[in-house]
């Protein structure tokens, strides 16, 4: 049984009179991929931008297991989620840095380290060794992975050039390059083609069996959902329908009401 | 007997020759003259008469080529073969381009009225290359850049006149009061971006300029600050009747005393001043926060996801880009020796926004040659006086007509894995 990683307890977001999460709560597990899934507008995208720290949640907590200590992510607000409490992202439209190279791209993501590095970019400025040894450090990272999408041929061609899936995989390793104890996925396989789903499942099976994380993942792709899910959470109108494996998923008349359809 | 074509080219022709004249009388036709009497009309009808002529002329020729399937290329191949011969060879233009700014000085043809074009160009390169950082790296469209160099000559002119600080103890002083009026306008600022930017950055600098103007216990108001002291060399002044117990410039290299002296140094002190501004922006641009600057032009949503702090982000790209800005202004102070709020008016602004405009955002070498381009040549039309600012607004048209975005809109990445491609 893997470890729990988060944990999020009595979700509730409001915007006016509308509520977009009804009470939810759900657990996720490392080195473990949970899929959440369900209708457009059923909230989920706005889980994400509370994980993320884009909306502050009207009622709930959400604890995230780091080392040995919880920390409540409610704390967090905006880039700082990202930057101390290590929860990464992707965006269901691209959201790269299109007139940047690819390799410039992953540098953004250590932007952190590389700052504290050039001394908040005094060091820099003088071009000592020990920013310089860090920057190389950095581009070995961000070979690294695109070594495992296979991109390093393009590194230093403009990310908006690069084509819609290679784009998916570039934004992904993006976020992994902050290096993420949690990581959340919003649709990445949308708009992809079936060779290039099938490459990103293989991608993800991968960071989770290397990586000691945690993805999240919202997507409406069932192949890809029940192809490398371990636990899937089913929402509709922001309401936490079902959760368990993604056998017993496809399985739950409601489930299949509400979201998968009834196959003739 | 005239094909269908033709017909339309005349028709087409005769309206814009219509257009023309409603533009051109009003505005070239009805010159006023002053007389003993008062003011006069002297009509210029020959003159409208011809600029309507060469309008319709012109428009006639533009629609026979478009109707022969010519289109007018040769603009956009020049500036596209500009940019191509540029790309990879920024090293090859920046030393030539150094050199002859080294020895311009001492050419045959330079004499003192092209030195100080000389020194308004490089004036308007190192605000340029200054903007360049918030507009073309951070992206922030700052259409009040000119209150920072209204904030780096006054308090430059301020502390000289009255602690009688010099040029060279001023200028860093000067950088850090613009820098803080910087992150005085990051502030209220940072969620705004594109037009509404614009807008309260444009707000700023007018506000800047009234507050000079009005707070006159302070800024002498409306007359200005005069008697702001020149830079030495080395505490050499440039003067023919020194003070008492100094030495001036020519008596201690045993020159001639000539006035293109101080000329050729402030020719200098600008140059260096505007290569250090380039150099800074050239490194600063490979570091993490030069990287983040550029990243939160592109998307600043995704910055965030990242980690990346927007706030100071931006607040360092608003302090360093208003720092060169204040630099630039006390040279300016010390250059005219007399300041006002005149100086400092939106058109200022407006012309360092088209430099690195047209230049192509964020392209060093592009804001040398827009500064030599806008500048210069209003230099040389200046003798067309009143219809200078035509063939001004003309370059700005024909550059956005062909070059959209700029006159060199290439970017070089800042590393490359791969080494620089060929």
């Amino acid at each position: 049984m893997n470890e729990k990683l988060l944990s999020v307890k009595n979700l509730t977001m409001k915007f006016g009179g509308l509520t977009a999460i009804d009470n939810l709560t759900f657990e996720a597990n490392q080195n473990e991929i949970t899929s959440i899934i369900g209708p457009n507008g059923a909230g989920k995208t706005t889980v994400f931008n509370c994980l993320t720290g884009f909306y502050k949640p009207t009622v709930g907590e959400m604890l995230l297991r780091k080392e040995d200590k919880t920390i409540l992510l409610n704390k967090f607000t905006d880039f700082k989620i990202a930057q101390q409490a290590k929860v990464a992202r992707t965006f269901q439209n691209i959201r790269l840095f299109p007139a940047m190279s690819v390799l410039e791209n992953l540098l953004v993501a250590q932007h952190n380290e590389l700052m504290k590095a050039s001394g908040y970019s005094i060091f820099g400025l003088l071009n000592l060794k020990r920013y310089k040894d860090k920057e190389q450090q950095a581009v070995e990272k961000s070979k690294y992975w695109l070594d495992i999408i296979g991109l390093t041929a393009r590194a230093d061609d403009n990310a908006g050039d690069l084509p819609y899936g290679d784009q998916r995989k570039l934004e992904i390793i993006r976020a992994m390059c902050i290096d993420p104890k949690l990581l959340c996925l919003d649709e990445p396989a949308a708009g992809l083609n079936p060779r290039e789903s099938a490459e990103l499942n293989k991608l993800l099976k991968l960071i989770k069996s290397e990586k000691k994380i945690g993805i999240l993942l919202i997507e409406h792709d069932m192949s890809v959902v029940m192809g490398i899910s371990d636990h899937v959470v089913v929402l509709n109108y922001g309401k936490k329908i079902f959760e368990g494996t993604p056998e017993a998923t496809t399985k739950n008349k409601e489930v299949i009401e509400a979201y998968l359809g009834i196959e003739e | 007997m005239f094909s269908e074509d033709l017909k339309k080219n005349i028709k087409d022709s005769l309206f814009t020759g219509l257009i023309a004249l409603a533009l051109f009388f009003p505005i070239v036709g009805l010159r006023t003259e002053i007389q003993k009497e008062g003011l006069y009309i002297d009509p210029q009808w020959g003159l409208t008469a011809l600029l309507v002529i060469l309008c319709t002329v012109g428009r006639f020729l533009i629609n026979l080529n478009i109707s022969r399937k010519r289109k007018i290329i040769f603009v956009s191949d020049f500036t596209s073969n500009l940019s191509k011969f540029f790309s990879g060879k920024g090293k090859q233009f920046a030393i030539t381009g150094i050199l002859f700014a080294t020895v311009f000085p001492f050419l045959p043809f330079t004499d003192r009225y092209i030195l100080d074009i000389g020194i308004m160009v490089l004036t308007y390169i190192m605000l340029g290359w200054g903007l360049n950082i918030v507009v073309g790296l951070a992206g922030l469209l700052d259409l009040g850049y000119v209150a920072f160099y209204a904030v780096g000559a006054y308090s430059f002119a301020l502390i000289s006149t009255t602690f009688g600080m010099s040029f060279w103890a001023c200028l860093p002083l000067a950088g850090i009061f613009a820098a803080f009026f910087g992150i005085l306008l990051g502030f209220p600022v940072l969620r705004l971006r594109g037009d509404y930017l614009a807008i309260v950055t444009l707000g700023f600098g007018e506000i800047v300029r009234i507050i000079l103007i009005n707070w006159y216990d302070l800024t002498n108001g409306p007359d200005g600050i005069s008697g702001i002291p020149r830079p030495t060399f080395f505490g050499l002044e440039f003067t023919n009747n020194p003070k008492e117990g100094t030495e001036a410039f020519h008596t201690f290299f045993n020159l001639e005393f000539s006035s293109i002296h101080k000329m050729i140094f402030l020719y200098y002190v600008i140059l260096v001043l505007a290569l250090v501004t380039n150099y800074f922006t050239l490194r600063i641009r490979r570091l993490p926060v030069g990287r983040a600057w550029e990243a939160l032009r592109e998307n600043e949503i995704a910055c965030k996801s990242l980690g990346v702090n927007p706030t100071n982000t931006k607040l360092t790209a608003f302090a360093i880009g208003a720092m060169f800005g204040g630099f630039a202004g006390s040279f300016f102070a010390t250059k005219q020796g007399f300041i006002s709020p005149e100086s400092f008016t939106f058109i200022e602004s407006a012309i360092i926004v088209a430099i690195v405009v047209l230049g192509g955002m964020g392209s060093q070498t592009g804001v040398v040659l827009a500064a030599v381009f806008l500048i210069g040549f209003t230099e040389v039309f200046r003798e067309l006086e009143q219809f200078r600012m035509i063939a001004f607004g003309l370059a700005m048209v024909l550059i956005m007509l062909f070059k959209p975005k700029g006159i060199l809109a290439n970017r070089q990445p800042t590393i490359t894995l791969h080494g620089t491609k060929k």
